[in-house]
This record gives C-alpha cells, structure tokens and sequence, in this order.
C-alpha cells in the first residue's frame, strides 16, 4: 500500500514537475536524463530591438572529441561558434560519453537569465535540445563543462557575438594556458648542429670584423 | 728600496688584519650580552587572517526535523549535515518532493530506491550512481586551485573522492573557486540493507581509470552477465578498469551486515592515499527500515536504522584518512594527464611517502571542530562505526571514557568477549565498531566534560608536523556546547589556531596572558654598531692594501 501512496505522489509530482519547476526554480527543468536551466525561445535582450535570426549548432561532447588535440582528456568538438548580435542560438546538445556532461555559458545577461547562466547538463549517453538568445555587445562568451576538471582538462570553449572581445584562454587549439605545462625539449642531432653551426657562425662575425679593421 | 719595506710593512699588517677582522665578523645570530632581547609585541607577531571558528551558515539546519516524512534527528555541530540531502539519501531521489532534491545538489538519477522485494515496508532495490571527483586540482587558466575544499586553514591538498552523481555547479557560484559543501573529503559513507539488491554504478568523470573493489561486502567476482565485480585492477590497463568516460555497475545482495569498505583497486597505494576509500555499511534486515544510504559531513548518521536506534541513542561514523603532500601536489603542478600519470605513477616512489596530514572525515583539527563532534548527554548509548585508511595504524583514545569493541571488521563479538579498552588499535583497512557509554559509574565515563579523543599515534594529531591538529576532536556534553555547535570552554580557547599563520608556524604558541612576555616571540638583537664599523674599517683597509700591493708588484715588474 505504501509503494502504491509514492507512486501517486511521484506520478503527481512528476506531473507537475515542468511547471513548478520554472517557476521556483530559476527556470530549471529537471528529468532523469538531465537537466536544462534558463532557456529562452522569445525574451528579447531590453538592447535588441527583436530576435535578428535563428542559429542553430550542434555540439558534441566527450572524451573522444578530445583526441584531435594532444594533453587534454575530455572536449566538445567544436571550439568556437561565431554568431550576430541578438540571434537566438538553437544548441543540440549531444553527450557522447556515459557521464555527466554540461554545455553551460556564463556572463549573459541576469534579468533573463539568473546568475547569467544557460545551462544544458547531460547525465549519460544522449541529447537535448534548448535555445538561449544573446544581447547585441560585441562579446566573447566562455562555454565550458562544469563538472571538476573537464574544462581544465579541455571542454571549453567560446561563443562569439559580433566577432567578439578576443579569445579566453586555454581553448583546445585556440589559444595558450595562462599557466602552460613544461615538457622535456627533444634535443636530436639537428637541434644540436644548429646550435653548434649558428656557434661558429657568431664567432665568425668577430673574424670578419677584426679583418675588415686591418 | 722605500718601496720593499712599505711591501714589506703591508704584508705584515694584512697577516694581523685577518685575524682582527675573523674577530670581529658579524654574524646572522650573535650571542647575547647582559640583556637578551625583547619579547616582540603580540600586535606585530600577529598577522591578520583569522576566520570564525563557526560560519554558523546554516543554523536552521541543526533541529530534529522531518522532511518528506522523513525523521531527521538533531545534530548540534557548526556545521551539520544538510537535512534534505539526508531525507534524499533515506527515501531515494525518486521518492523525494521537487523542493527537497532541489534543496540538494544531487542529480535525479543518483540514487533510486524501488521494489519491496521481501515485503517488509522498504525498498529492496537501490541503484547508487557514483561518480569521482578531483579536489584542489590543477587549472591551466591562472594559479589556483578548482574546486578548492580546505581541509584546515590554509590547506587544500589534491584529494580524489567518489561523490554521489550531483547535478549544476561543483563550485558555490561562478566566480568561487570553492567547492559546494556536497564535494568534500571523504569519499562517502554508504548504507545499504542486509538482502538488499544493490546495483552501483561507478561513473568515471575522471581524466584516469578507476574501479570500485567492495572490501568486506558480500558480493559475487562476477556480475550476472559476467562482467568484473570485484574492481580488482591491479594496475589498471585491463578491461576491469574504467576508463575516464566510461561506467560500470557492480551488484550485490550482501547477506552479512556489518561496517566495511571499498575503495579503487587501480594503482591502489597512490589512488588509496589520493582518497579513495570510503566506508559501506550493510545494516541489519528489519521491517520498515529505511536507511540513510549516503553519509557525507561531520559522521553523525541522522537517520540510523532501525537495527541500531534499537540499542542505541545515536550513530557516528568516524572516517580516518591520512594525506601526502609530496604525493597530493602532483595533480597541482601540472595539467596534461599525460604528465600528472608519468609523475604519479612512475617517478613517485610510494616507498618513500610520508603522511602529512590525519583527517578525521575529511577535516584536521581544527576544522574537526565544526563537523565531527560526537554530542551527548549522559546514560546515553553511541554506535561509533570506525574506519582506518590511513597508510599507519591508529591508536584511537577517549578522554573520560573507556569504549566497548562490539564489532571487528564487521563482524560482532559474542557479548561475552568484547573488550572494553582505553586504546583501540585499528590496522590499515580495518574497521572496529565502538560502544561508548555515558553512564557515569567511573568505568565507562568519569562525568560530564568537554572530553578529547584523538589518535594515540602522536603524529596524527599534528598538521603536517605541527601540533595541534590531525585527527582530534572533542566529545561535548550538551550543557557544554553553545548555540554555534562550539565548546564552551573558555573564550576563545580555539581561536589561535583558525589561521594559516598558526599550521605555517609563524605564531609563538603559547604567549598569552601573563605569559605573552616570556613565552612570545623573541625579538632580534639590536647591532652592535661599534663592532660593526670597526668589522667594516678593517675589511676595507685589508682590501685597500691587498689592491696597492698588487698595484706596487705589477709596476716592480713593469720597470
């Protein structure tokens, strides 16, 4: 009897769940597959006059989209996406792994978007689809996984609004670490000629030099 | 010929200057003469930086409570454990209301609890999803630590935990490197019934291959379907590891109760030590038990079973865990995998590892303070489950109190065997079960008090050599705590050591009161100007004749 009073409550709840949701919960919808925080099909940024155009990208996210880049373990397998000011971004999120995995953009404005955050989060192999729509500044968002060390380790990347405000740091193929690694430099025979050749060929300027003054 | 003997003059006065000026050398410390100096003042000794003992962020927390039906029992620490991760963890994600997972930072499919399969009002069927979690890692993007959890003031070693799968941000807000006070040390406490059907499933969102071996726990080698249920991975590049991106679900329907492990079986001594071993409960079967099946925090169970609120007042589970530094910067020096597994794996020699830091639940004194008081009254009964992973045994002692061996690894002792000591010793990977009686007769408690209890091994009682710290912590009896969960002992009795300062060794330890003066901080010792100069003249006079002398050679020799 017990089970069967959880499972009107669960069923109740799940019912209801979608509603209730976005509506205490900062626009959260949550289900056993995941969950998506903030989506926007049709608040318009207080700078855009109206929704300039749809863009739509497909991200794909997992431990082998990393493989094109060498000292990283996880990433999606685009690094940058350039949109127009005031666009509504349509994003396929595809989690290619079975773990957790978030698509999760900062910085975007708070009045549409509660702790400028829009964020898809997938907790195994699968995909969601939500749209977010940006302001009109010229701007360079950073998108990132949020689960501890994924960014770090190389899901990260920018979004781009109007050709955006320069590159973050560390993007996979993009740009540098702030703080980069240090690795053993392969000193073979050509590195070792080099440096001998170029040795002689200073010490050959002072000859010159000394012949010329006579 | 006037020139020889001024040579000659020159020399001799250079053989005596050399003596006087070794005389005279002033040194970086110089004996005292009469007056020795004095004591520096408090005020420049000490540096700003000290927090609160208590945070108090959660008052409304420590009330017995019942959420979603839920009975949630008083916890009067600093900081107690969130009461709706408790209900979640008793009634499963799946039974629990929207407002209370909300309340929680659990993901909606971490932990599910169905099917009453013996018929005895609870769930037989419980899916635990874990998944592993780096703490104070490294980040290519600046110098610091994400997500950063202190394990003491200052503190935060590399740690790995498993953690239950969790759902949003690891840290507090975007713009804190800290974690969220669900990622913490230790890798959790998890509860499970006798007979249950378990199925847990090891999520690796880690950038290294892991496994969960279930140490103790009755479980079959080999899954229904004939994959690895025993996390045996030795070194780890077989198909039983779990590679990062990968899952895996063990099984089990363990049929003996008791306190036992599990831990990562891949690189064991490095991933062990790196925290990865937690301690697994089977409770014993009865009617209606709906168990608290995640631990995390200070140890205080909030909801014991129905098998142990049977005999006892109150459950604590009591996680000691030892930290390397030299081991635990590894994944803090650098980011590429590829470097952190050649430095971890293959030019750190484990033979050679020393344990810095005693955590008792995944804090050192003093931070013990806040979460891992074990809080009572007197003619009460406490279960204290016990686990050491540490590298070293411990030594466990209780001020006040005499405890009760009830159980050894799990298993119970027939009543008549079970000593009653005032040292425990618990092994690498063994677990004892405690009693501990507030019955004041002067063989299990000597009265009420404000009673210490600590590792005996003395070293575990100190912060990376610096005492006091480690694993000591305090049994308080409720008229001895204030309403911030803190000791009343005199004011600020703790307050010296809620710095960095105090662990870096920068604060003299007992100059207080009376006793500031001659028990502070030693000043340094004025100079001795006279000496100096009179160092300084000689030198500079050696010099200037060394210089002539040679000058007077080179034009001997030139004419």
């Amino acid at each position: 009897m017990r089970f069967v009073k959880y499972l009107i409550l669960l069923m109740t709840l799940a019912a209801m769940q979608p509603v209730a949701a976005a509506m205490n919960h900062n626009g959260m919808i949550m289900d056993e597959t995941g969950m998506i925080m903030n989506s926007n099909t049709d608040k318009v940024p207080r700078d855009c006059k109206k929704i300039a155009g749809d863009v739509n990208i497909t991200v794909r996210a997992g431990h082998k989209q990393a493989k094109k880049f060498n000292g990283i373990m996880y990433a999606f397998d685009q690094q940058q996406w350039d949109v127009p000011p005031c666009s509504r971004i349509n994003v396929t999120f595809i989690n290619e792994d079975k773990i957790r995995h978030q698509f999760m953009i900062h910085d975007l404005p708070g009045y549409l978007y509660p702790q400028g955050m829009f964020t898809m989060e997938i907790y195994g192999p699968g995909q969601k689809t939500a749209s977010f729509i940006v302001p009109s500044q010229r701007k360079t968002y950073l998108v990132h996984c949020e689960v501890p060390q994924h960014m770090e380790k190389g899901m990260k990347a920018q979004l781009k609004v109007d050709g955006g405000d320069g590159d973050l740091p560390s993007i996979p193929g993009i740009s540098a670490a702030v703080n980069a690694d240090s690795y053993r430099v392969d000193w073979d025979k050509s590195a070792w000629g080099a440096l001998l050749v170029s040795f002689f060929a200073g010490a050959a300027v002072l000859w010159l030099l000394n012949r010329i003054k006579r | 010929m006037q020139n020889k003997y001024l040579r000659l003059l020159s020399l001799l006065l250079i053989v005596l200057l050399i003596p006087l000026a070794y005389w005279l050398r002033p040194g970086k410390f110089e004996a005292a003469d009469l007056s020795p100096p004095p004591t520096r003042p408090i005020a420049a000794s000490r540096p700003s930086g000290f927090e609160s003992p208590c945070k108090d962020e959660h008052p409304e927390w420590r009330q017995a409570q019942v959420i979603d039906g839920v009975e949630i029992a008083e916890s009067l620490a600093c900081s107690p454990d969130n009461p709706y991760d408790v209900a979640a963890f008793v009634k499963g994600v799946n039974n629990v209301s929207m407002p209370t997972l909300m309340s929680t930072h659990l993901s909606e499919d971490a932990l599910t609890k169905t099917d009453d399969l013996d018929g005895d009002g609870d769930p037989d069927v419980i899916r635990i999803k874990l998944e592993v979690i780096e703490l104070n890692g490294a980040s290519p993007d600046g110098d610091f630590l994400i997500p950063s959890y202190d394990i003491l003031p200052g503190v935060q070693p590399g740690l790995w935990v498993f953690a239950p799968k969790t759902s949003d941000m690891a840290v507090k807000n975007y713009g804190s490197n800290q974690a969220n006070y669900f990622l913490r040390a230790p890798s959790p406490v998890i509860r499970v019934e006798q007979g249950d059907q378990v199925y847990i499933t090891l999520e690796n969102t880690h950038y290294f291959p892991h496994t969960i071996h279930f140490h103790g726990v009755d479980h079959p080698w080999k899954t229904a379907d004939g994959g690895d249920n025993d996390g045996a991975a030795h070194g780890g590049a077989d198909h039983v590891s779990v590679f990062p991106g990968d899952s895996h679900t063990y099984e089990m329907k363990p049929r003996t109760a008791g306190t036992m492990l599990y831990h990562c079986h891949v690189q064991t001594d490095r991933h062990f030590m790196m925290g990865m071993a937690g301690m697994f409960i089977v409770e014993e079967n009865r009617p209606n038990n709906w168990v608290q099946t995640f631990n995390i925090g200070g140890g205080q169970v909030r909801h014991p079973s129905v098998g142990v609120k049977g005999e006892y007042n109150q459950e604590y589970d009591l996680h000691y865990q030892s930290v390397d530094k030299r081991l635990a910067e590894i994944i803090q020096e650098v980011n590429d995998p590829r470097l952190i597994e050649k430095k971890m794996n293959r030019e750190y020699n484990m033979t050679e590892s020393h344990e810095s830091y005693f955590l008792l639940n995944g804090h050192a004194f003093p931070y013990t303070l806040r979460d891992d008081l074990i809080v009572t009254g007197p003619n009460e009964k406490i279960k204290l489950r016990v686990a050491n992973v540490q590298d070293s045994a411990v030594a466990l002692h209780f001020h006040g109190h005499r405890a009760t061996i009830t159980h050894y690894d799990g298993i119970e002792q027939p009543e008549a065997t079970q000593i009653i000591r005032d040292v425990v010793d618990i092994a690498s990977a063994q677990r004892v079960d405690i009693k501990l009686d507030t019955t004041n007769d002067g063989l299990h408690n000597d009265g009420e008090g404000v009673w210490m209890f600590h590792d005996h091994v003395e070293t575990g009682t100190t912060n990376d050599g610096v005492s006091p710290g480690g694993n000591m912590s305090l049994v308080v009896y409720r008229d001895f705590i204030d309403e911030q969960g803190m000791p009343k002992l005199h004011d600020g009795a703790f307050d010296q050591f809620f710095t960095r300062s105090y662990y870096e060794n920068e604060q003299p330890i007992w100059a207080m009161g009376e006793f500031a003066q001659p028990l502070g901080e030693a000043g340094l010792l004025a100079p001795n100007y006279l000496k100096i100069i009179a160092f300084g003249l000689t030198v500079g006079l050696l010099f200037a004749l060394l210089i002539y002398l040679a000058r007077s050679f080179k034009q001997g020799a030139a004419e």
